[in-house]
């Protein structure tokens, strides 16, 4: 799986969203949340590391997983969460998003489509098997297997073979760098052949157990109720052995995870709704630490023919308030974004993506009159309009994206109405939806940290954008891609970011960061959005005195 | 023979209306494909056509009905689209959830509603009388929900008594878990329960015999546990059952508030992702729940009042 939206999974019921608002309203907040000011959000990698070992914690998530085998389309995010601290991977993904050695002591491309894996030698699964390249070759054709969700990141693979007793090789129809950051992710999770067959329907359900090798095991899911895991034990990677004893994971509404933590009842959830973060972020009894994450929301625009000029896209990109955004949807923890794909992408080349996107024009964080002068300029160009619709589901971040986008387009001289769809419907894969709306506003965030592993889907056979089909911007997908090299790859993922924009089939509003509440007790965990495939819990500790 | 009619007529509903169910999901907008696919860049049209044939999604309705009715003529819940695993399954772990929620509530607001009521009644037209009127009426005006979050903030978050959510562990603990719950969910009906006892016991007050019982010199005590209060038993048993019979669909909205992973939450989440098998068997869970609960009290109603017993033997 490469990437995905997690609002429709997200989005509980209307009471949930109603129950922050009022939960919010009369709930145990001793004096007004101090929302950190725009500008000074402080990303960090990781929270300060612990001191000692800590015996039980307890971890919030918004929704239940619904299945633990990650190769079945049911796994979503909340799996991942959990299962990056069971299963390790061939490269594992650091707090600082770069690429480490895992489960494969080393890789290397043999020529430009032969890609050998070295793999590591004294690994054991949980059930106390030794790990061997047997298991890799399995486990790799399990995740390239048809229908298998994982299965895309293996494009261009033609096939996968044991080359030696520690060795494991795949070949490739034309070199493929973004392979090498799947495998840090599901694409790339080893695990026991004899573990998940002896198991046959029961591996991934409640009544199954894990076939891996990291930090902790799984101890056991009641479906319904919780997951726990406990420190396993002879853990290869010593200095990364878990600092926790037993996690147990429990999930809830948004109200739900706050009170647990103001109440010392939990001791950490990464939060996916920023709102929440602003009532723990004072009181003392918890912190809230933010980190750089993929995630962005987005106002993706529709084949449905409003906006199917480009200056009309131009235009509204250019009179959003997107700072006012940022304040009244993420209580001032998000931030004013002009890429479809967050910071969290810059696994490389840091400084060189960075100054690319300072440079990307037509994007204010909050428009001057001048911006909205150019703007009114294009629309007058583009001469006849017809009314646009913007959908929302009534939940408070698409409500505040609607209304700022309604603002912008009377101020720019087009007409511009907000039509409600119930959040059950909300699916901007819908044709159906999308033949009736010009604008659908969602959260995206891509698997990998890499731009080119979000900029693919800017190509003709994308599924989730519908107005750009540039063959030239398809044939820099192909080449970006082949880039193994970090400078040259960056420089084609420039290029792309630029084509995107100047097409503009999405409009970028807020990024979202990653963001966790710990208990103040605790300490450790990364703050990044590597948490989905790093094992980040092996991290959580006590603080020191 | 009553019985054996009784009997078909509940089998010929549970058809009916499973039959209703599976058309009412499968006319309403949306598409479960979505969610079985999850990730919309998987979402080529090979993948979509795959998944419709392995979920028989490309059959026609009345197909796709007969499959799901011979497989629960098997004993065969089916497997939820969603979690991949066993209806019953989830149904199973969920069940006692909210069981012992509507348990605890029904007798919070059995006990306490008549109570209030028996007060009321003897109390008429008095102070006490017009307090406990006037909270009930208050008390029937607020939403479950409000009474659910305030319940939190106060008892849970403020004071530190009960815990945030969860069901709680071993039989205390799921007590003391689901108090405020409970209270949430009874609250209502508590004022309902007092205001019908306290209704049909004025009237039984005025009747006949009563006044000729107290005529003879009987001890009030007694006339009224003999005889206004056994009188009045039909119709308190009547609403309490009802009021249960709907609690057992009418949890979803204090299992949100309070965390619980009951029946209600996953009715929601099922028919918002289209789950099929999940909202068949967990609606249908709730047709058989209220006929249950309806047969209980026509059971129990000859045993309160001869004067039934007579004619239906008779």
């Amino acid at each position: 799986m490469s990437a995905s939206s997690l609002k429709r999974f997200t989005t509980g019921t209307a009471f949930a969203a109603a129950g922050v608002l009022v939960a919010a309203g009369c709930g145990d907040s001793g004096s007004p949340a101090q929302s950190p000011v725009l500008d000074q959000i402080k990303l960090v990698d990781s929270t300060p590391a612990a001191a000692g070992q800590l015996d039980k914690a307890i971890w919030f998530m918004p929704k239940e997983p619904r299945s633990l085998d990650l190769d079945n389309d049911a796994a979503n995010s909340q799996s991942d969460l959990i299962l990056a601290n069971v299963c390790d991977r061939l490269l594992q993904l650091q707090p600082d998003l770069t690429l480490k050695p895992g489960l494969a002591e080393k890789y290397a491309w043999k020529d430009a489509t032969t890609l050998v894996f070295t793999i590591r030698q004294g690994v054991t699964f949980h059930d106390g098997s030794p790990m061997t390249a047997d298991d890799v070759l399995w486990s790799l054709d399990r995740h390239r297997a048809d229908g298998a969700s994982e299965s895309d990141e293996y494009v261009n693979v033609t096939g996968v073979t044991k080359t030696g007793p520690n060795e494991v090789t795949v070949k490739f129809k034309q070199s493929d760098a973004v392979f090498v950051e799947a495998i840090a992710g599901d694409a790339g999770v080893v695990l026991s052949r004899k573990g998940v067959e002896s198991q046959g329907k029961k591996y991934g359900t409640p009544a199954g157990t894990d076939a891996c090798t990291g930090p902790f095991q799984l101890k056991e899911w009641q479906s319904g109720k919780s997951i726990t895991l406990t420190k396993a034990p002879n853990y290869w990677n010593k200095p990364k052995a878990a600092k926790t004893d037993e996690i147990t994971f429990k999930w809830g509404s948004d109200d739900v995870i706050v009170n647990s933590l103001k109440t010392g009842e939990a001791t950490g959830s990464y939060l996916e709704n920023l709102s929440s973060a602003t009532q723990l972020a004072t009181g003392g009894a918890t912190t809230v630490s933010q980190g750089p994450d993929t995630r962005v929301w987005n106002m993706m625009i529709t084949d449905r023919g409003g906006l199917k000029d480009v200056w009309l896209r131009k235009a509204l990109a250019m009179s959003i308030d997107r700072a006012g955004v940022a304040k009244a949807a993420f209580s001032g923890l998000g931030q004013p974004w002009k890429e479809p794909v967050g910071s969290g992408a810059w696994g490389y080349e840091k400084d060189k993506f960075k100054a690319a996107y300072d440079a990307l024009p037509g994007l204010p964080a909050k428009p001057e009159q001048s911006d909205l002068d150019a703007a009114k300029k294009l629309v007058q160009e583009v001469g006849e309009t017809q009314p646009l619709i913007i959908a929302s589901d009534g939940s408070p971040v698409r409500n505040v994206i609607a209304n700022a986008f309604v603002d912008a387009a009377q101020k720019i001289g087009l007409k511009a109405t907000i039509t409600q769809i119930p959040t059950a419907q909300y699916d901007p894969y819908d044709e159906t939806i999308r033949k009736s709306v010009d604008i659908l506003t969602d959260d995206y965030f891509v698997s990998k940290n890499d731009p080119v592993g979000f900029y693919k889907n800017g190509v003709s056979t994308s599924t989730v954008q519908w107005l750009l089909k540039d063959p030239a911007y398809d044939a820099l997908v192909s080449k970006g891609r082949a880039a193994l090299d970090d400078g040259e790859r960056a420089g084609i993922a420039i290029e792309l970011a630029k084509k995107w924009s100047e097409a503009m089939p999405w409009i970028p509003v807020v990024d979202s960061p990653s963001t966790v509440a710990l208990s103040s007790k605790v300490t450790g965990v990364p703050a990044s959005g590597c948490y989905r495939y790093s094992p980040w819990a092996a991290d959580l500790g006590t603080k020191g005195a | 023979m009553v019985a054996l009619r009784r009997l078909g007529a509940m089998v010929l509903t549970l058809v009916i209306s499973s039959f209703v169910i599976f058309a009412g999901m499968y006319a309403a907008p949306g598409d479960p494909v979505a969610f079985l696919i999850g990730n919309p860049e998987n979402m080529t049209p090979e993948r979509i056509a795959a998944v419709r044939a392995e979920y028989h999604l490309d059959q026609p309705f009345l197909h796709q009905y007969w499959i799901w009715a011979t497989d629960l003529l098997h004993g065969d819940f089916g497997s939820s689209f969603i979690y991949q695993q066993p209806v019953t399954d989830l149904l199973g772990s969920r069940l006692p959830v909210t069981l012992s929620l509507v348990a605890y509530s029904g007798v919070l607001f059995i006990v306490i509603g008549v109570l209030l009521g028996v007060v009321s009644a003897l109390r008429k037209g008095t102070a006490i009388d017009s307090f406990i009127t006037g909270i009930t009426t208050f008390a029937t005006s607020i939403p479950n929900f409000v009474v659910a979050v305030v319940l939190i903030s106060v008892f849970a978050v403020k004071l530190r008594w009960f815990s945030v959510s969860g069901p709680g562990e071993g039989f205390f603990g799921r007590i003391h878990h689901l108090t405020l719950p409970a209270i949430a969910l009874a609250l209502g009906a508590i004022a309902v329960v007092s205001r019908v006892t306290r209704q049909t016991m004025v009237e039984q007050q005025s009747l006949d015999h009563v006044e000729a019982a107290r005529s003879y010199g009987l001890q009030s005590r007694k006339t009224v546990l003999r005889h206004v209060l056994r009188n009045s038993l039909g119709p308190i048993v009547t609403m309490c059952g009802l009021i249960l019979a709907g609690m057992l669909a009418g949890t979803v909205v204090v299992e949100g508030v309070f965390g619980l992973n009951g029946i209600g939450s996953l009715l929601v989440e099922a028919i918002n992702t289209h789950d099929f098998p999940v909202v068949q068997a967990i609606l249908l869970y709730m047709v058989i729940a209220y006929m249950a609960v309806t047969v209980l009290v026509d059971l129990i109603y000859p045993l309160l009042d001869a004067r039934v017993l007579a004619r239906s033997v008779s």
